[in-house]
């Protein structure tokens, strides 16, 4: 093999590693790169190649493509766990399920945009280029169209955006839009149920019919029947990124679902646990070192059921 | 709290929260901190990932991109670090080249692809036809599965872990057929530069 081709195959290779998210071997890969200047330029074109042939290919995506990737979606889009383990867990995945239809339609319908997908446990942080960022939660599914517009398919995120009155920031979230001026606001999409949260400047929600106006410190959630709205502290916009997760009138079945996305753990709730609406704020390292221990605090028993763990009401 | 007044369909009032606020756990140190801790080996990084002289400048201008954050608790401060000054290298090669090269086909291509021109002309549209052909002709000459791999991963997204269970391989096989996959790509890309 040609020098060159070693190169451009640990090129390659590199950029492959180093687009894993679990990627943790800096230390190499600097070593790596301070061999010689040509390594980090060819690492740049084949990081750039793909990234740019991943474009072309994205709208092209055909019903081929979709009917290949849809068994996959039933269970594995967003867990991390062994496959038989996961299949016990309905709940959250049917969400999963329910995530990667929407997905693959939003795919084939405009077929433009950078997905970006956390799993379980997992947060990432999209940078839109114009100074204004998004930091994905766990378990969440995010498409950037470009930098004014982005469509939340599943999970939460915490959007802080910068202020263009004449290209305001427009996101999706489960069939609403969301439209900004200026704005630090969280959205959490989950079943049936939309949670929005400003922290600084303004959203206007679904600006062509009820057109609600949220200012810093009020929240809107939607569920089948309409709209409510509320206030929420502003310091606690966001406050999952600190590991942090509060409950507003949740069913057990939310916070089961949240939790998992959160916390890359199982929960579930228990079948037949009602409509009851709880409230409360846990954080996640006290979930991650003794999912029990969320008990008390939720007002809810847990326990455990072979590796997942199950909320039911006391 | 505005509110009053408005029309909110099927609207009523939360109650407030009552919830039970832990302490906040011992968590990790700020990013801030985090950061000056590892001042050095990201300006280490910087300059070998091809910064040159102007790696404090860029170690700077990462700094205000994760300050801009606010404040975050990150549970692995260090490869966190390190991605972000990864991703801020990426995007400035892909600025640096798109500016080079704004008039290349193949790129006009990507970028139409990411809806940064609204309205393609015919000629371009052609092209960008001509484009996907080659990448699929690319992807499909290294054999069905690291193509349905590459796919997978970077048009859906999904991580190399999942891709492994799913196609029944190893996750240095997934890794290798990404490997290909991204070298044919390059080459492809370089081939195409020439033009």
């Amino acid at each position: 093999m040609q020098p060159d081709d070693t190169i451009r195959d640990e090129a390659a290779l590199w950029a492959v590693r180093t687009g894993d998210p679990a990627f943790a071997d800096w230390d190499g890969f600097t070593a790596w790169l301070e061999q010689a200047p040509a390594h980090g330029a060819a690492y740049d074109a084949a990081v750039l190649a793909a990234e740019e042939a991943a474009a072309l290919l994205a709208p092209a995506s055909n019903s081929s493509n979709l009917a290949a990737a849809l068994p996959a979606a039933n269970d594995q889009d967003f867990a991390l766990r062994p496959a038989p383990a996961r299949r016990r867990w309905a709940m959250p995945a049917l969400a999963a399920a329910v995530a990667g239809l929407v997905a693959l339609g939003t795919w084939q319908a405009l077929g433009t945009g950078t997905s970006h997908v956390t799993a379980p446990g997992e947060t990432r942080l999209v940078a839109l280029g114009d100074g204004s960022t998004i930091a994905l939660a766990g378990g969440s599914r995010l498409v950037v169209e470009d930098q004014r517009s982005a469509r939340l398919e599943a999970g939460r995120a915490l959007f802080t955006i910068r202020h263009d009155a004449a290209d305001p920031f427009v996101l999706e979230a489960g069939g609403d839009r969301l439209v900004d001026a200026g704005t630090v606001f969280d959205v959490a999409l989950g079943r049936g149920r939309l949670d929005v949260e400003v922290a600084e400047g303004a959203v206007i929600v679904n600006p062509d019919t009820v057109a609600i106006r949220l200012d810093p410190g009020e929240r809107a959630t939607r569920r089948p029947g309409g709209w409510q709205v509320g206030a929420v502290e502003p310091d606690a916009v966001g406050e999952w990124r600190e590991g942090r997760i509060t409950f507003r009138e949740a069913s057990l079945a939310d916070i089961a679902d949240q939790l998992g996305r959160a916390s890359g753990l199982a929960f579930a709730a228990a079948p037949g646990s009602g409509d009851e609406r709880l409230s409360g704020s846990v954080t996640l390292d006290a979930a991650r070192r003794d999912p029990a221990s969320l008990g008390p605090l939720l007002g809810v028993t847990i326990r455990r059921e072979g590796d997942r763990w199950v909320l039911a009401s006391p | 709290m505005a509110g009053e007044g408005r029309f909110l369909p099927a609207a009523h009032r939360f109650f407030p929260v009552q919830g039970v606020r832990l302490p906040q756990p011992t968590g990790p140190a700020t990013l801030e901190a985090q950061f000056l801790a590892h001042r050095g080996e990201l300006l280490r990084f910087l300059a070998a990932r091809g910064a040159g002289d102007a790696a404090e400048d860029l170690l700077h201008e990462l700094w205000l991109k994760l300050s801009a954050q606010g404040e975050i608790a990150v549970m692995a401060p260090r490869p966190y670090l390190m991605r972000a000054a990864n991703r801020l290298m990426i995007d400035r090669h892909r600025s640096l080249t798109q500016g080079a090269r704004r008039d290349a086909e193949w790129h006009a291509l990507a970028s139409e692809a990411q809806g940064a021109s609204p309205a393609p002309a015919a000629d371009r549209v052609v092209a960008g036809r001509q484009a996907l052909a080659r990448v699929e002709a690319a992807l499909a000459s290294l054999g069905e599965r690291p193509a349905a791999i590459f796919r997978r991963h970077r048009v859906e997204d999904i991580p190399q872990r999942i891709i492994a269970e799913e196609f029944g391989v190893s996750l240095s096989t997934v890794e290798a057929d990404l490997r290909r996959a991204y070298r044919a790509l390059a080459e492809l890309k370089e081939r195409g530069d020439e033009v």
